[in-house]
């Protein structure tokens, strides 16, 4: 399924997009669009091309083919410090922070490159982070470690969040609190969440792209289709 | 942090030093702190930055031929030297370093040997004419005196090299305390997340490129000027390793780690050859014995104690008390 969409009003698209590392392909004329304030998710198994569809968009990894735009301009071929710079921020999956540094430094290093200062915005959704910037963050649990991803990434007031799988090994109680902020965040910004808990997901997804074998095979828009049992059959 | 605070581990530091001065003899007390120079720059590399280099007699050699060159053929000042051996070594730097920090691991410790080999022939072989080759340059009655400290003078030279030790420590401090210091530590750690925050990796390394090898030629120009004298054997591939192994012997990435390897290094040097002619196999255990004590070097192994230490006399908490 390739791009669709109106580009009238459009935060994101990719359009007929082709990735493969070296010989292997892994995402085959892939389209997707993202509406200011949307949080669109992308579902599928392990190895269905999902994460690296955020890397691509990201910077990280250049298309074979295909194109990426943001608010209009051209995305393929930007470094992925230019594209961060640009508003798009990209949270991975591994959860690994700057482990010799500490909360407080982490902060720092994402309010010095977005020159935005203001903590404030981070406490409220985090006040945990407050009581932890003394800390090395290599001492973080895995809980702590997402809030220090997130709350780094919304410094700067990032147009639109690239999230990989920011529940995968979370306790429950960070898994809904997470949702809670992400459902908070879109009021700012949007979102591209990278998902397989699809309860969590699905109670905050404004689109929901179901992703195999590195092919978009449903792009599901309605309201009420938004729900685990739609999007299991996909997985 | 308060500014005392701040001030009070670098000052405590250098007057350990200045006391040790008292009862170690001048060459030896030069012959440490112009090596720790040398190796701060390699510590910083590899501690900070995560790069491993055998190739800082390069730098070091950029640094001592631009000041030999000086004072051999063109003046006498040894501040002007000096300086000159600075200049080397930034431009030098600026040269060499895009092409270099782009590479990774064992290539980049490679490449730099390689780099240090190049060096050693040219001024050895190649430019022999202008370098008189293994007989080097000799220019230690050129020199004219200088005024406020007389650097012809090896007292006063050590008073200059530890003042200027002194003020690259602070700096080196300061840098730790920035978000430049941060941006080295976190492209150590996982330079593709620092790219996520929008940051440049290469422009952070080539900067950490720049300013270690830098300190690393300004050793080089201190040398040339305490010798008098400076031939290819400062850039011989052979003592390739050293900086490395004092690195590791002190500490990689500590501030004070450099000094304290520099003094056991340069101790086992003077003091245990004096006793055992292969003092190289001492050293070789000692790293050995260190490596299996964890890692850290002496200096990266005693810091936390002290903090502790620090921490039970004051009544804080170990984090707070820094270097």
């Amino acid at each position: 399924m390739s791009g669709n969409g109106s580009s009238l009003g459009n935060l994101l698209e990719v359009s007929g997009l082709n990735v493969a590392y070296g010989e292997s392909k892994v995402l085959f004329d892939v389209g997707i669009t993202v509406k200011p304030g949307q949080v669109v998710a992308c579902v599928g198994r392990n190895g269905a091309g999902k994460s690296t569809l955020l890397k691509t968009i990201a910077g990280f990894i250049k298309p074979s083919s295909g194109t990426v735009t943001a608010d209009g301009a051209n995305l393929v071929g930007l470094t992925a410090y230019v594209v961060a710079g640009m508003g798009i921020k990209y949270i991975p999956q591994d959860k690994k922070v700057f482990s010799d540094l500490t909360v407080q430094e982490n902060l720092e290093l994402g309010s010095y490159a977005s020159k935005d200062y203001e903590w404030d915005k981070v406490y409220d959704y985090f006040p945990k982070l407050k009581t932890l910037l003394d800390r090395k963050a290599g001492y973080l649990s895995g809980g702590e470690r997402q809030m220090l991803m997130v709350g780094r990434a919304i410094l700067g007031h990032p147009k639109l969040l690239l999230v990989d799988e920011p529940t995968e090994g979370l306790a429950p109680s960070i898994v809904s609190h997470l949702k809670d902020v992400f459902g908070e965040l879109k009021k700012k910004t949007a979102l591209v969440i990278v998902e397989q808990n699809l309860p969590m997901i699905c109670a905050i997804a404004d689109k929901i792209y179901a992703v195999s074998e590195g092919h978009i095979m449903a792009e599901i828009t309605e309201r009420d289709q938004i729900k685990p049992e739609v999007c299991e059959k996909y997985l | 942090m308060s500014l005392v605070r701040w001030w009070s581990g670098l000052v405590l530091a250098f007057a350990l030093l200045a006391v040790l001065r008292i009862y170690l003899p001048l060459p030896f007390a030069i012959e440490i702190i112009i090596f720790s120079i040398y190796t701060l720059g390699c510590s910083f590399l590899l501690g900070r930055v995560g790069f491993i280099s055998f190739g800082q007699p390069a730098y070091l050699a950029i640094g001592a031929y631009a000041t030999a060159f000086y004072l051999f053929y063109f003046g006498n000042n040894p501040y002007i030297g000096i300086l000159i051996g600075v200049a080397a070594g930034i431009v030098g730097s600026f040269l060499i370093g895009p092409l270099l920090v782009r590479l990774r691991g064992d290539y980049f410790a490679l490449v730099n040997l390689a780099l240090a080999v190049i060096i050693y022939y040219l001024m050895q072989k190649v430019l022999a004419d202008i370098t008189h080759g293994d007989n080097g340059l000799w220019y230690l009655t050129n020199m004219s005196s200088t005024p406020v400290l007389d650097l012809t003078r090896p007292d006063q030279f050590f008073i200059f090299a530890f003042v200027v030790a002194f003020a690259i420590w602070a700096f080196f401090k300061y840098l730790d305390d920035t978000i430049y210091g941060a941006c080295c530590l976190a492209v150590k750690v996982n330079e593709d997340k620092l790219r996520f925050l929008g940051y440049d990796n290469f422009k952070v390394r080539l900067t950490a490129f720049v300013i270690a090898n830098t300190t690393t030629a300004l050793a080089g120009a201190l040398y040339a000027v305490y010798l008098g004298f400076v031939s290819p054997e400062i850039t011989s591939p052979a003592r390739a390793a050293d900086p490395v192994v004092v690195t590791i012997l002190g500490g990689a990435g500590t501030l004070y780690g450099p000094i304290v390897g520099a003094i056991v290094y340069t101790g086992m040097k003077d003091v245990v050859s004096k006793v055992i002619g292969n003092w190289e196999l001492i050293v070789g255990f000692t790293l050995v014995f260190i490596m299996l004590a964890g890692e850290k070097g002496i200096w990266g192994s005693l810091e936390p104690r002290l903090d502790r230490l620090m921490a039970r006399v004051t009544g804080k908490r170990s984090d707070e008390v820094g270097q």
